[in-house]
């Protein structure tokens, strides 16, 4: 089977370059996405080229109408795949996503099919700012209707996407702004991830840790410094944060009894606080140590470098939970 | 009355949409007894004074064409072809009804008549209708797109982003705003700052209409000539149909704080008497044929009531059907603590 290596975006672009070869009905929809600006983070580079505009169609910034044409012609049969340029920018559409998209289908009896992809990326580490740099993804974890992706790596990233634009169900799709530049060797040939399924991205004896998006990387460096130690991590990737893979965490903690949530979120009502209420619920007589927690300060997130990286996750803020839950720290 | 219109249309027609009004009407007032006798739990915002709009308009479509409307929907749904057994059955909350009691009054939808929904979000299914005529658009067909909307609607930003979107993109939708002087509970003077918006709509570039929507032949006339606009590929029209909702915003609020005066005089041109008034003194029917459509209506509505009346309330565990279609994954995603 032939392999090449892929930047985070290409994959991304790939899978959307795949999914349109198929099926006619899937378009691209988004603010700026035509060449040769070719998306603001260049995840649909070169698809206008290829596709020409009525299938690669560029919007006026107006995100609530962007949503909203999108949820219609996914209505109506069409699969777009809408790119939101920035995860920040939902809160211009908020009540397209959440109260139209997510539950059009339920409101109406299940008579409404909503094949939809919102395709976005949030995260910081790059002094975006306040307005450019969050990870947003609880606030879509917390309305039923859509499932939300995260992918960590470029060959989840093309797995997921493809799948995430066969399905029928509305998907949101999160990438992170810091990931596009990431290379990986992936497949030539055509592959899907299902929804649903974790991914143990390390395998480990002492210590789990679940970790989503850019955070994994985050999670993986700090295990290579901590093997150094003779502290063995397991690192659990759920790539898809709804539906989430809560038996391969039980497993895994099982195996470890011990459990680090990392998530990029800010801490309070995060993502990260959905799995320790999970483990804490289902795998409470695994656990030898109280469930820690490595996520976004509760402030709003600042400009300047240092203070951002403050403010974030770092390496040795995973490797000091790691320990505590150890109790060696 | 427009003679134009009456020309264009077969006399079944024109009786059509006597009966259609007549529907509606008789469903906005059973559900108004129902609901003030303590029958229908929820909100319920109601459209009796504004049959002539909804029915003028749905008339100019054709089945395959797509439709969206506000919280005070009931009767653009009707005028398009929802069943009024199903949709009285929403309102009773009964399994029987058209959205399996998920949704109620604010959100009845009809896939296969293609009402893509009434919405209890102000101006949000404006961009949803944007959506269906980008469809008709991107597969190159004639389907057209009606967007039913109010006075509320009209000062909201989705109705200018999806009418220069529409533009841009040379879209068949037509804009058609239920112009009935109030948003909620203020005037119009109050949120909107030129006495006409067909202003605003021709600022954008498209045809504009400012049209009598108690006349249902003029509001017939206009919607063909924007369908015929549309299916052309010319692109988008607006159409401001000036009428009046006679009951308050929703059930609950008694509609006193509009002037008496103004109330009375809207009454007084009843869309449905106007008409019926205007078919009979144009020889267009005879007494006894409007009369037998009074007669089957009202057996409609009663025998609609009953039905739902008697119809099962639907199970507690059908509370998480219809969320997810892939059924295996959304199993997953709503496992919970409970």
């Amino acid at each position: 089977m032939s392999e090449r290596e892929v930047m985070f975006r290409e994959a991304v672009r790939d899978a959307q370059r795949e999914e349109m070869l198929r099926d006619k009905n899937v378009f691209v929809i988004g603010e700026d996405v035509r060449d040769p600006w070719r998306g603001t983070y260049k995840a649909t580079d070169g698809l206008s080229t290829e596709f020409g505009l009525d299938r690669v169609v560029n919007t006026p910034i107006a995100e609530e109408s962007l949503i909203g044409l999108s949820l219609g012609a996914a209505m109506a049969g069409l699969r777009p795949v809408t790119e939101l340029m920035y995860i920040e920018f939902s809160t211009r559409a908020m009540d397209a996503i959440c109260l139209q998209v997510a539950k059009i289908r339920y409101m109406t009896g299940g008579q409404i099919t909503v094949p939809l992809v919102i395709r976005t990326q949030g995260g910081g580490y790059l002094a975006s700012g306040a307005h450019h740099g969050n990870s947003l993804e609880a606030w879509f974890c917390h309305v039923p209707g859509m499932f939300v992706a995260t992918p960590a790596t470029p060959y989840d990233a093309k797995g997921l996407l493809k799948t995430a634009i066969r399905m029928d169900d509305p998907v949101f799709y999160i990438e992170h702004k810091a990931l596009y530049m990431t290379k990986q060797i992936i497949p030539e040939d055509e592959y899907l991830i299902p929804f649903g399924v974790a991914d143990v991205k390390r395998s480990g004896t002492d210590v789990t840790i679940v970790a989503n998006s850019r955070m994994v990387l985050l999670a993986l460096e700090a295990a290579e410094d901590l093997q150094n130690e003779n502290i063995s991590v397991e690192i659990v990737d759920p790539r898809t944060l709804v539906p989430l893979d809560t038996e391969k965490i039980l497993e895994s903690v099982h195996k470890t009894n011990r459990l680090v949530v990392v998530n990029e979120g800010v801490e309070r009502c995060g993502w990260a606080a959905e799995v320790v209420a999970m483990v804490q619920k289902r795998g409470f007589s695994d656990l030898d140590a109280p469930i820690e927690r490595v996520c976004t300060r509760n402030t709003v997130l600042p400009f300047q470098p240092d203070l951002e990286k403050f403010v974030l996750p770092s390496k040795a803020d995973i490797i000091k939970a790691v320990k505590t839950t150890m109790g060696k720290e | 009355m427009n003679k134009n219109a009456e020309k264009m249309l077969p006399k079944e027609k024109l009786l059509e949409m006597y009966q259609k009004m007549v529907r509606i009407r008789n469903f906005e007032q059973a559900a108004h007894r129902l609901y003030t006798s303590g029958k229908l739990p929820g909100f319920m915002h109601l459209s009796v004074g504004q049959e002539a709009t909804s029915v003028g308009a749905c008339n100019a479509l054709r089945d395959d064409d797509y439709i969206t409307t506000t919280h005070r929907g009931h009767g653009d749904v009707l005028a398009k072809g929802v069943s009024f057994e199903a949709a009285m059955a929403e309102l009773f909350g009964k399994s029987t009804g058209i959205c399996k009691a998920k949704g109620g009054s604010m959100h009845i939808a009809d896939v296969s008549k293609n009402i893509f929904g009434a919405n209890g979000i102000v101006a949000a299914g404006i961009p949803i209708a944007l959506g269906a005529a980008f469809s008709a658009h991107y597969r190159k067909n004639d389907r057209v797109t009606i967007s039913f909307f109010g006075d509320g609607a009209s000062a909201s930003g989705p109705l200018h982003e999806s009418m220069n979107m529409a533009m841009i993109w040379k879209l068949p939708i037509i804009f058609v705003r239920t112009n009935n002087l109030y948003a909620e509970s203020t005037p119009q003077a109050d949120f909107q700052g030129i006495p006409d918006i067909v202003q605003w709509a021709a600022g954008y570039g498209m045809p504009s209409y400012s049209v009598d929507g108690n006349n249902v032949l003029e509001v017939y006339e206009t919607t063909v000539k924007a369908v015929a606009h549309a299916r052309a590929g010319n692109g988008p029209s607006f159409l401001n149909c000036r009428t009046y909702r006679w009951y308050g915003h929703n059930i609950g609020d008694p509609g006193t704080d509009r002037p008496k005066d103004e109330i009375e005089a809207w009454k007084a041109k009843d869309p449905i008497k106007q008409y019926q008034e205007y078919l009979i003194d144009n020889k267009l029917a005879s007494l006894s044929e409007i009369e037998a459509i009074d007669n089957q209506e009202r057996e409609l509505t009663e025998k609609s009531i009953e039905r739902a009346e008697k119809a099962a309330a639907p199970a507690l565990d059908s509370v998480f059907e219809g969320l997810y279609v892939d059924t295996v994954l959304g199993k997953k995603a709503i496992q919970g603590d409970r």
